[in-house]
Order: C-alpha cells, then sequence, then structure tokens
C-alpha cells in the first residue's frame, strides 16, 4: 500500500490549496479593510491630527530615498540614451522623450517602489507588532476603533500626498537627465528644455497625479491590512511585513497596466 | 446584578476551552478566577469585553455599563508616552472627544498615576519602564474613564510584593468607590484573600470550586487543596507538561 499522504503529488497539492487559501483570505482582509476605511471616509469621521502626522511621514520622511532612487535610475538611462541618440543625430528628441518616459511611468512607478520599501514596509510592521502585542484588542476595550485611529489616517496620507511625491520627483529625475545628457552627450541644457515642452502634455501630468493617489493609497491599504490581520509573535510579524510588500508589488504593477490600457490604448 | 455569564462555552481548534461556564457578579463584588496556565481565564476575560465570540451563551450586563480590562502583558501604547497612553480613551473615544479640557485631562491622569503610585512619569514611554510599572500604568489607563465593570488579567503578575499590596488595595477600593463589578484573574494567593469576595476555579473548562474566599481557603476538597498547597499530584494535571 501506498501511503497517500506521503507522496509528492498530494504536498503538491497541499501546498497549492493552501497558496490559494492565503490568497483568498489576505483579498479578503484587504477588501473588508477597504469598506470599513470608505465608511468612515464617507462619514467624514477622519482624525485630522493623525492624518496629517503620518502624511508628513509619507512624503517627506521618504523623499531622500524616493528621489535617490528616481534620480539614479533617470541618470543611468540618460546615460545610455544620450550617446546613441547623439550619434544618431537626434539628440533634439531627447528632451521629449525624457518628459513623456518620466511623466507617464519611470517617476510614479519607481517612486511607488521606493515607498512601498520605506514606508509601506513599515506601516505593515508597525500595524503587526501592535496586533500580536495585544494593542490593538487594548484599542477596541478603551472603545476606539482602531481602523478609524490607525488605518483611516494612514490611508489617507497615501491618497493625499503620493501625487506630490509624484511631482517632486519627476522634476528631481528630468533635471538629472538634462544633467547627465550634457555630460554624456554634450547636449545643451537649452537644447533639452527646448524639447522638452514637446513631450510635456497637461492631460499625461494629471493621469499620473491620479494613478499616484492610487498608487499610495493601494500601498498604505495593503501594508496596514496585512499588518492588521497578524496573529501570533515576531515571526508572523515578518511574514505580513514580506507579504504587504509582495502584495503592494503586484498590486502597484497592475494599477499601472490598468491605466495604461484606460488612457493610452 | 451587574454582570451574569450564562453557559458559555468556547472551543479552539476542536479543544474546549471554556466549557459550558456560568456566573455572575453582583455590582461592587469581586470575583477571583483562579486555575492553571492555559486554563482559559484569558480566554473568558476577552469573551465578557467583546474581543472574543464565544460559540454559544451569553453575557447579560446593565445597559450603558462601561467595561474596562487590564491586560496580561500590559498592552500600552509603545508609540505614546505614558501621558496620552492614559488619556487615550478621554482623547480618542467619540463619546468623550472634547469632553474635557487639556487641563481637566491633565488632572485626571496625574490623579490616575498617583493612586498606582507613579507620579510624575507622564513623559516616559513604555519601553523605559520596567515590567511592573507598565502594568501599573496599564491599570490606571483601564480606570480612566470610570468604568462599572472591571476586568483584571493577572493585575499582580509579576510585580514585588509591596507593589502587590497597593494595587490589591486599589482593586478593593476602586470597586467600592465606583461600585463595580470585578473580575479578577490570578494566579497569587495574596490576591485571591486581599482583593476578592468569591473565587472560582477552573480546570479544563470547568468550574469545579465555586465559594467565598474564607471557604475556598478553609475548603478540604480535592481541587482547591491541591491548588492552595501547590501539589503536582492531585486531580488536576498540566496536560502541558506530561
Ligand atoms: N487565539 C487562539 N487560538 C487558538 N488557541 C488559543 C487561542 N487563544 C488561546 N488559546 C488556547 O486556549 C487555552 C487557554 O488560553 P488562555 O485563556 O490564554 O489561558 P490562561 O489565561 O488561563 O493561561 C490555551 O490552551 C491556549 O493554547
Ligand atoms: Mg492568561
Amino acid at each position: 500500500m501506498i501511503n497517500v499522504k506521503s507522496t509528492l503529488t498530494y504536498s503538491f497539492f497541499k501546498l497549492f490549496f493552501h497558496c490559494i487559501k492565503d490568497f483568498l483570505i489576505t483579498i479578503g482582509n484587504i477588501g473588508k479593510d477597504f469598506s470599513r476605511v470608505l465608511y468612515y471616509v464617507v462619514r467624514l469621521r477622519i482624525n485630522a491630527s493623525a492624518t496629517i502626522e503620518q502624511s508628513s511621514r509619507f512624503a517627506v520622511d521618504s523623499l531622500p530615498i524616493t528621489l535617490t532612487i528616481v534620480g539614479m535610475t533617470s541618470v543611468i538611462i540618460a546615460m545610455q540614451i544620450a550617446p546613441e541618440l547623439a550619434k544618431q543625430g537626434a539628440e533634439g528628441y531627447m528632451g521629449m522623450m525624457s518628459a513623456l518616459v518620466m511623466i507617464r511611468e519611470l517617476s510614479c512607478i519607481m517612486s511607488g517602489f521606493a515607498i512601498i520599501s520605506m514606508i509601506g514596509s513599515s506601516f505593515a510592521s508597525e500595524l503587526a507588532s501592535m496586533a500580536v502585542g495585544e494593542q490593538i484588542s487594548a484599542m477596541h476595550v478603551l472603545k476606539v476603533d482602531p481602523v478609524e485611529y490607525l488605518v483611516v489616517p494612514r490611508v489617507l496620507s497615501g491618497i493625499l500626498t503620493m501625487p506630490f511625491v509624484f511631482i517632486v520627483s519627476s522634476l528631481v529625475g528630468l533635471v538629472c537627465t538634462c544633467l547627465v545628457s550634457y555630460m554624456t552627450a554634450g547636449l545643451s541644457p537649452l537644447n533639452f528644455m527646448t524639447s522638452l515642452w514637446q513631450g510635456l502634455y497637461l492631460r499625461d501630468i494629471l493621469i499620473a497625479m491620479l494613478k499616484a493617489s492610487f498608487f499610495g493609497g493601494t500601498i498604505a491599504l495593503i501594508s496596514c491590512s496585512c499588518g492588521y490581520s497578524t496573529r501570533g509573535g515576531a515571526k508572523e510579524v515578518g511574514e505580513s511585513t514580506t507579504k504587504a510588500v509582495v502584495w503592494s508589488f503586484v498590486a502597484i504593477a497592475v494599477w499601472d497596466y490598468i491605466f495604461a490600457v484606460l488612457f493610452y490604448l | 446584578m451587574s454582570i451574569s455569564v450564562r453557559n458559555l462555552t468556547k472551543t479552539f481548534n476542536d479543544k474546549k476551552v471554556l466549557d459550558n461556564i456560568s456566573f455572575s457578579v453582583e455590582n461592587g463584588h469581586t470575583l477571583g478566577v483562579v486555575g492553571f496556565s492555559g486554563s482559559g481565564k484569558s480566554t473568558l476575560l476577552k469573551i465578557i469585553s467583546g474581543l472574543l465570540y464565544s460559540d454559544s451563551g451569553t453575557i447579560i450586563t446593565e445597559n450603558n455599563s462601561d467595561i474596562a480590562m487590564t491586560f496580561q502583558y500590559s498592552a500600552l501604547f509603545d508609540f505614546l508616552d505614558v501621558y496620552h497612553n492614559i488619556a487615550f480613551p478621554l482623547l480618542e473615544r467619540r463619546e468623550f472627544r472634547g469632553k474635557y479640557s487639556k487641563k481637566e485631562i491633565k488632572n485626571i491622569v496625574k490623579e490616575k498615576l498617583a493612586l498606582v503610585g507613579l507620579e510624575g512619569i507622564e513623559e516616559k514611554f513604555p519601553s523605559e519602564l520596567s515590567g511592573g510599572m507598565q502594568k501599573r500604568v496599564g491599570f490606571a489607563r483601564a480606570i480612566v474613564t470610570n468604568p462599572n465593570i472591571i476586568l483584571y488579567d493577572e493585575p499582580t503578575a509579576g510585580l514585588d510584593p509591596v507593589s502587590s499590596t497597593l494595587i490589591e488595595n486599589y482593586i478593593v477600593r476602586l470597586k467600592n468607590e465606583l461600585n463595580a463589578a470585578c473580575i479578577v484573574v490570578t494566579h497569587q494567593m495574596s490576591t485571591i484573600t486581599r482583593a476578592c469576595d468569591d473565587v472560582i476555579l477552573l480546570y479544563e473548562g470547568k468550574i469545579v470550586y465555586r465559594g467565598t474566599v474564607n471557604d475556598f481557603v478553609s475548603a478540604n476538597t480535592p481541587y482547591t487543596k491541591q491548588f492552595i498547597e501547590a501539589n503536582i499530584d492531585g486531580p488536576m494535571e498540566i496536560k502541558s507538561l506530561t
């Protein structure tokens, strides 16, 4: 007789169904938390001082990392592209191309990644350790709704401040591109600027700001939700943080795709 | 009667942690709940305070009763200092928001801190306090709204004997002042004899003894004898150790 439970097929399917169950539970938690956040926001039950505090954390504290990542990416891209364009005699298009790439995709997604690794992970681990340390239970007993006090301000801070992060990092990214184009391909900043305007559309900027807002809200919601639903101990806190980061990355990629299809297809 | 628990049952992963538990506590009385670790004492308090659902059974309280609870491991908010920890319900609970001025809150916090013997530590953070001090701060936070049902989860565990006595006296004093119904979960005999009026002993999810404190101390049932004398041999065995 073969022992079914010791076969590879059995353990494969067990793992598979475990993953599916985990996936559905996480989706359910995020959906539940989203509806609760919506409930408070619609009723304007918003803790203003906590929202301001979280906003400063979300946008300002993360800025050095965000700008470094966006700046470095634009430096590298400019370094690769500008000399090639110059070789083909197309350096006049450098500014336009940079603006298109930066505004439509690069700035949003790169600052999103920076925010996930810096803010999303800290939201998740913070709420997770509060959950396992019974601090969230203590809030329930003290009749203060932890969603209203902890989650709503964080999600709002993401929605409200991410567009500004996007604007600042786009600006820095374009300045970096401009400088590097000058240094590697001798493209004069004036030349760069002249062509820049041709790639800069108000529509693109508004869409990107909206997208940034969705990114910020999604990152904060997923991170808070993964942290909030943690049970157990130190190991589970770590797992929740990982889960928050992974889910945020995927969610952002999905949003980016949806926005591209909706507005540019 | 202030709080009444009827036929409470709770199962965790096929393990019956509470099995058809019933008791009631009058206003101005304190019930001690004793039992080994893992006998479901914390679970019982969590169900009463609404943190957990029971599988079946009911909990009857008076209208407008305000339930407070202190946690086994304090559960202080580590991102807030002691002042804001204690003032938390006054500042953040919807019904209290804006009801008290800054000065009033300051005075209330000061008064509650003095009651637990910890004056002048308002600006410290929980991580800067010893375990016993954290416990006392958690205690002050729980009673800042003058609740009428108070649940204490091991209020004196990990405290030195003098602080324990302080807390025990305070449990009695508060019960009298607020005419509150209290439930004290504890391992410590001193807390039972000083702070409680009645006792129930839990084992395997069931109440194996109930009576007044005086009866409990002098009772000669196998269960109480084993618990009071801390014998390893007896009708109760700690499963996880064997
Ligand atoms: N959330 C939970 N999930 C599964 N089992 C639990 C949970 N909480 C408590 N238990 C189990 O219930 C039993 C009683 O726990 P608890 O009420 O904390 O005991 P006590 O406070 O008396 O030491 C223990 O065996 C514990 O393992
Ligand atoms: Mg316990």
